[in-house]
């Protein structure tokens, strides 16, 4: 905020008659969007969470906790849950630390720097749809897809991607994490570059090692960068959707019902079976496991700082 | 000891190069599969000795789309939404960060702090009674329905109004003083003078609006009002073997969005470092 020293108003602090016709004109009625748009939808989402809200049965009852005494007697509840889970425990990881060792090499003074940033990159650019789908064609069963026909010449025996389960889960979160990384890869690397560098000099005069630079200059300082990617990895590890359903969809996939999360079962509560009150308590607890997911992560980088 | 030393050297570079390399390039494998994949015969797709360029290059995968699904429409459709969008984000964006960077009065925190609050909360989580919302306007399948939540950007206000602090004061205060209105500092200072953030701001959100699928999955429900996204997926569903139409398809879908990625690189990646690609 390095600005907010020169902010200041030559007009003092009443405003004009023309700043306030522009403030009337213009930014109230943004604010005003933002308000109807985002604000009173999160307000009501918690409140209809607590209602058996149906759009095809109009009479709304207030519902204290049934809902959420119901989500942990839903089996596709469950799963969904345990799935998400899973997710955020593999993707946030993977992405981090992915994504620093790639910065951290980048930042090495490389030729073909803003190559390599590029070619990372590009998937996060690009929709998720399409690339779920080429992952898809992929991870086709026999050897018709890529994968499969990789390992079989390598020797290994196939894997059945979109047959099993467990190994489904994961693909999704491999497309996921692929998609995801180039974004952690910048942010890192715009993080290390904003490292002075007359600290690293001063710490290379001492006759440290890259990798003791790396370790004892550039981690330290970077965590706050850090903290703010795994907070971003979390959020969207925890509302992963499109990649999800696409895996899940079509007669070329057997699991379907096994690999669901989060946003999946909202998506299915709300519109497919129209009960809205119910999907809103899927969305509180999404609220609530986010939340307290990051407040975590807050307290343990603060711990390993002080 | 000075060979000893560069070959040293030469072997780090080496290893590094090999290492950003393979691993930058299999970040791009599935591009370049689906790209070669689109342009062969379906005997040659569907096979258990997949080969890597195709033995007959062929055009007739692209061909074949516009008469099985109406891919013209669906990319229109995505051109309105994003295109509309963009401008609503552009220019609101702007003019809130220029009253969030410049102007003083009571409430104003509170207003920003509006503004940012909801940032970090996903489209996703409130999407049951957004969509409720857009069913009382009686915008279900239309592209009212489909814009209006894209109109705002948290992201784009926070970086113009970075951006717009830093237009020095003193310029502002001379126009006023000529007797200037806002209207016209807005439009002959401040928009002028922040073309490179607002570039940044409306590429990153025409890609995140091209590339939305949620809303549109849940909102438009008929052929007319499908975008590229919908589209490709119902395509994809409905044509589950067809997959050398599939492909195809993921080509045009991905190259609007790679061309402009391409052209604007550096833009789209401050933008993104800075935003997140979120609304």
């Amino acid at each position: 905020m390095d600005g907010v020293a020169t902010q200041r108003s030559g007009a003092g602090s009443r405003l004009r008659r023309s700043q306030m016709g522009f403030l009337w004109g213009i930014v109230m009625p943004v604010i005003a969007l933002f308000i109807i748009i985002r604000v009173i939808p999160i307000l009501v989402v918690l409140l209809m969470s607590f209602t058996n809200f149906n759009m095809i049965r109009p009479l709304v009852r207030f519902l204290p906790y049934q809902n959420f005494l119901r989500l942990f007697g839903d089996p596709n509840f469950v799963t969904a849950f345990v799935n998400s889970t899973e997710f955020v425990l593999i993707a946030v990881p993977l992405e981090i630390l992915l994504g620093l060792a790639f910065a951290i090499y980048l930042h090495r003074k490389v030729r073909f720097e803003s190559l390599y940033e590029t070619l990372y990159f590009l998937p996060y650019i690009v929709p998720m749809v399409p690339s779920a789908i080429i992952w898809k064609w992929i991870y086709a069963p026999g050897t018709y897809g890529l994968a499969n026909y990789l390992l079989d010449q390598l020797g290994f025996p196939r894997v059945g991607w979109m047959s099993t389960p467990q190994i489904s889960l994961l693909a999704v979160i491999g497309i996921h994490v692929w998609k995801q990384l180039g974004f952690f890869v910048i942010v890192f690397l715009v993080g290390l570059k904003n490292i002075p560098t007359s600290v690293r000099e001063a710490a290379v005069v001492d006759g440290a090692t890259p990798w003791k630079v790396t370790r004892y200059v550039d981690l330290p300082l970077l965590k706050p960068v850090i903290l703010f990617g795994v907070v971003m990895a979390t959020i969207w590890a925890w509302s992963a959707f499109t990649e999800v359903y696409i895996m899940s969809q079509g007669t070329d996939i057997s699991t379907g019902a096994e690999i669901q999360v989060m946003v999946t079962r909202i998506y299915a509560e709300g519109f497919l079976y129209f009960n809205m009150g119910y999907a809103s308590a899927i969305s509180f607890v999404l609220f609530i496991v986010s939340l307290l997911f990051v407040g975590l992560q807050f307290r343990l980088f603060r711990v390993e700082s002080a | 000891m000075a060979i000893k030393r560069s070959l040293k050297t030469l072997r780090n570079w080496a290893g590094l190069h090999l290492f950003l390399g393979i691993t930058s390039f299999l970040m791009v494998v599935p591009f370049f599969w689906v790209f070669l994949t689109s342009f062969k015969r379906s005997t040659e797709i569907v096979t258990e000795t997949p080969r890597l360029l195709p033995m007959v290059w062929t055009l007739e995968n692209y061909l074949e789309l516009p008469k099985v699904a109406p891919f013209v429409r669906f990319f229109l459709n995505s051109i309105i939404v994003s295109g509309v969008s963009t401008v609503f984000i552009a220019f609101g964006s702007a003019a809130c960060g220029y009253v969030f960077a410049k102007y003083r009065f009571r409430g104003k925190d509170f207003l920003f702090f509006l503004v940012i609050s909801t940032i970090l909360i996903p489209l996703q989580t409130y999407i049951v009674p957004l969509y409720l919302l857009t069913w009382k306007l009686g915008w279900i399948n239309s592209y009212q329905g489909l814009i209006f939540p894209l109109i705002i950007m948290s992201s784009g206000i926070f970086f113009l109004r970075q951006n717009i602090m830093s237009i020095p004061d003193e310029l502002i205060d001379a126009a006023r003083v000529d007797g200037a209105s806002e209207w016209k500092v807005f439009l002959s200072i401040i928009l002028p003078l922040s073309l490179s953030p607002i570039a940044a701001i409306s590429i990153v959100n025409w890609v995140y609006t091209w590339s939305l699928f949620i809303w549109p999955l849940i909102v438009a429900n008929s052929t007319e009002m499908f975008t590229m996204e919908l589209g490709l997926m119902y395509f994809q569903r409905e044509y589950a073997v067809d997959y050398g139409g599939i492909m195809a398809a993921c080509v045009i879908t991905l190259l609007p969005v790679l061309v402009v990625f391409l052209i604007f690189r550096t833009r789209i990646i401050e933008g993104v470092a800075f935003t997140g690609m979120k609304h």
